[in-house]
């Protein structure tokens, strides 16, 4: 009953994708709607799209690191301000380092330093049992917040660094939709990207030593050397969408990097179907819509009467979900359902052979034994 | 028992293809491996075997890296492997399964079996974007042999399975059939018929004895006596650590120390 589904190459697998697909369909539709009828400001949806687009990044990155390969990252925050804190220092006018560059070399300097930090905190974990990198990565979060806050003459501290140039300013689009286009570009460029590394050799080692590293070692594939892989890129996807941010914000603080950033992202991973790379873009798209929609409970009359002040009670919308996730559909809303196998070489192949014509006879000429 | 009891195995084979000499390894207090010295000579199954506790997982976590030892050497082919990383030493030929078949979760058994090659191409990102051909070319041959190697071992109709549904004893062939995948000059089982249902174990005996036919050396681990005395030749038995005797199946069941190590040793 599996086999036409486990091949199945399709978007949609089952009805409850299906229905999914559906009710982000008509959310959208919504949307459109709302502004349409002026209910809703286009600067304001433009600025959710961003944001949207940079949970999906994050998401994507953690994806890499927790869904392929099984590496605990709970500094996800540290990266992505890093990511941002590079982009802001090399950028912007008023920053203590005062260089004004292009924000193309903030975004490589992004690039750079994530990718480094991967890898300093990688070489003592990732020998170890996954549980260090675990512990490591928490106190990272909390390293590289405190450095940022107390090294005032490189990175202004608590005052944070303001007047980050937007991008693309000679676009004919307003600042809002340019940078909506840019996160969504970025978007697609880093799906595609795993896509292709994710459904290969490469991804399905991965696969097997987030299930069992002992096996992959004894089939000869160097663990660590994937588990780094997947952890820089993981991070560095995670860097850029920090740069990204400080071009969306123009303005960062080390108040922006604290750990909450960090569950969201691991909530967005989850709720999406852990290792399922379309999963991390609408678990954000999800977690973007409960923490921003939340602010506007109190605006509908219905609730408004009933005097409560529901907008800070968001984390527990997002605790409650993810119960009802875990309850109704335990591997989250899009579980990856693709075999990792090179695209290219699968077609002719799996399909030539679907008969599996050894068995019943083979079985019979060796029954003699 | 006396130290002179235990004669050690047979040493000075022709073609070894794996070889221990003095290998040592002690959990606290308790001496796990102690001074083992054995030989795997080219083209056989040789068997292990000896009671519970007799240090044969320990060994054959020492022999293939996963357990640091105390002291002694590993050989394969000549060269000395003792200070190499468990794949490193599965690159140099030397292969093992697990004793509990692992189980992994979210793949397919053709994705399970095509882990199995050696370094792929496509395991460097690098080449998935600048020799997608090779990439290509490399998957559609493993894919080619995977299911061949199914067919043989009549397993080839859970090729779509989820590996998580096989039943244990299918598990251990697709792993059988995935380390020889590896390409690998020794091949080492860990009880490769524990737990499977009697028909599935006579059909894992064939196809090791077919696979031997062709050239395949195994170290095999087993506590089924019936099925490691019919298949392998040499057998090495191991007590408290330490290398009783080797001999023929014959030989070995009618050692009177080997029935002694097994019966509990009620002294002389």
């Amino acid at each position: 009953m599996s086999v036409t589904s486990w091949v199945n190459e399709t978007v949609v697998r089952d009805p409850t994708e299906r229905r999914i697909f559906t009710i982000l369909g008509i959310v959208t539709a919504l949307l459109v709607v709302g502004v349409l009828t002026g209910v809703i400001g286009i600067r304001f949806l433009l600025f959710q799209v961003s944001l949207v687009g940079m949970y999906a990044l994050l998401s994507l990155g953690l994806n890499v690191q927790w869904g392929y390969a099984g590496l605990i990252n709970f500094s996800v925050a540290a990266f992505w301000g890093l990511g941002a804190y590079s982009a802001a220092l090399l950028t912007a006018p008023n920053s203590p380092l005062g260089l004004d560059l292009h924000p193309a070399f903030g975004f490589l300097a992004a690039i750079v330093v994530s990718a480094l930090v991967a890898i300093l905190i990688g070489i003592p974990t990732l020998r170890l049992r996954e549980d260090y990198l675990a512990i490591a990565s928490l106190g990272l979060a909390e390293v590289i917040r405190v450095i940022i806050l107390n090294e005032r003459q490189w990175t202004a501290g608590s005052s944070g660094i303001s007047g980050i140039p937007s991008l693309l300013e000679w676009l004919p689009l307003t600042s809002a939709a340019t940078t909506a286009s840019v996160v969504v570009v970025l978007g697609i460029v880093v799906f595609l990207f795993l896509r292709r590394v994710h459904r290969s050799p490469w991804g399905r080692v991965l696969r097997t030593i987030r299930s069992d590293e002992d096996l992959a070692k004894a089939l000869g594939k160097n663990t660590y050397q994937f588990k780094m892989q997947a952890f820089v890129v993981g991070s560095v996807i995670m860097g850029i969408a920090g740069a990204f941010y400080a071009h969306l914000n123009l303005y960062i603080d080390p108040s922006d990097l604290v750990p909450l950033t960090t569950f969201y992202i691991w909530i967005a991973v989850i709720l999406g179907g852990t290792g399922s790379n379309r999963g991390a873009v609408v678990g954000a798209a999800v977690v973007i819509a409960i923490r921003e929609g939340t602010r506007f409970l109190n605006d509908v009359p219905a609730i408004n009467t009933l005097g409560l002040d529901l907008a800070p009670l968001r984390l527990l919308f997002v605790g409650i979900l993810i119960i009802l996730i875990m309850r109704f559909r335990q591997d989250g809303l899009l579980p990856p359902k693709d075999e990792l196998i090179w695209p290219a070489a699968k077609d002719k192949t799996t399909a030539a052979g679907g008969g599996g014509s050894g068995g019943p006879n083979a079985q019979a000429e060796g029954g003699d034994d | 028992m006396d130290g002179d009891v235990y004669e050690g195995a047979n040493l000075g084979k022709d073609d070894a293809v794996l070889k221990t000499s003095g290998l040592e390894k002690a959990f606290g207090g308790l001496v796990a491996t102690d001074d083992v010295s054995f030989e795997v000579e080219r083209g056989t199954i040789t068997g292990m075997i000896g009671p519970n506790g007799a240090g044969k997982s320990t060994l054959f976590n020492l022999v293939s890296g996963f357990y640091e030892n105390d002291a002694g050497r590993v050989m394969v082919n000549g060269e000395d492997v003792t200070d190499l990383e468990p794949y490193e030493r599965a690159r140099k030929g030397l292969v093992r399964t697990f004793q509990t078949p692992r189980r992994l979760e979210g793949m397919s058994v053709r994705e399970a079996m095509l882990v199995g090659p050696g370094p792929q191409a496509g395991e460097s990102i690098f080449s998935l974007f600048f020799s997608a051909d090779e990439v290509t070319r490399e998957e559609r041959a493993n894919i080619k042999q995977a299911r061949e190697l199914l067919e043989r071992f009549e397993i080839a109709h859970l090729i779509d399975q989820p590996s998580t549904e096989l039943s244990g004893g299918q598990l251990k062939l697709v792993e059988l059939a995935r380390a020889f995948t590896t390409n690998p000059d020794i091949l080492l089982l860990d009880e490769p018929v524990a737990g499977v249902n009697p028909t599935l174990a006579n059909d894992i005996k064939r196809f090791i004895r077919e696979l031997n036919e062709e050239g395949q050396t195994f170290l095999i681990i087993e506590h089924d006596m019936p099925f490691i005395m019919d298949l392998a030749d040499p057998i090495i038995v191991l007590d408290q650590g330490k290398v009783l005797m080797e001999g023929t199946p014959e030989e070995v069941q009618t050692d009177e120390r080997v029935i002694e190590a097994y019966l509990g040793g009620a002294g002389p």
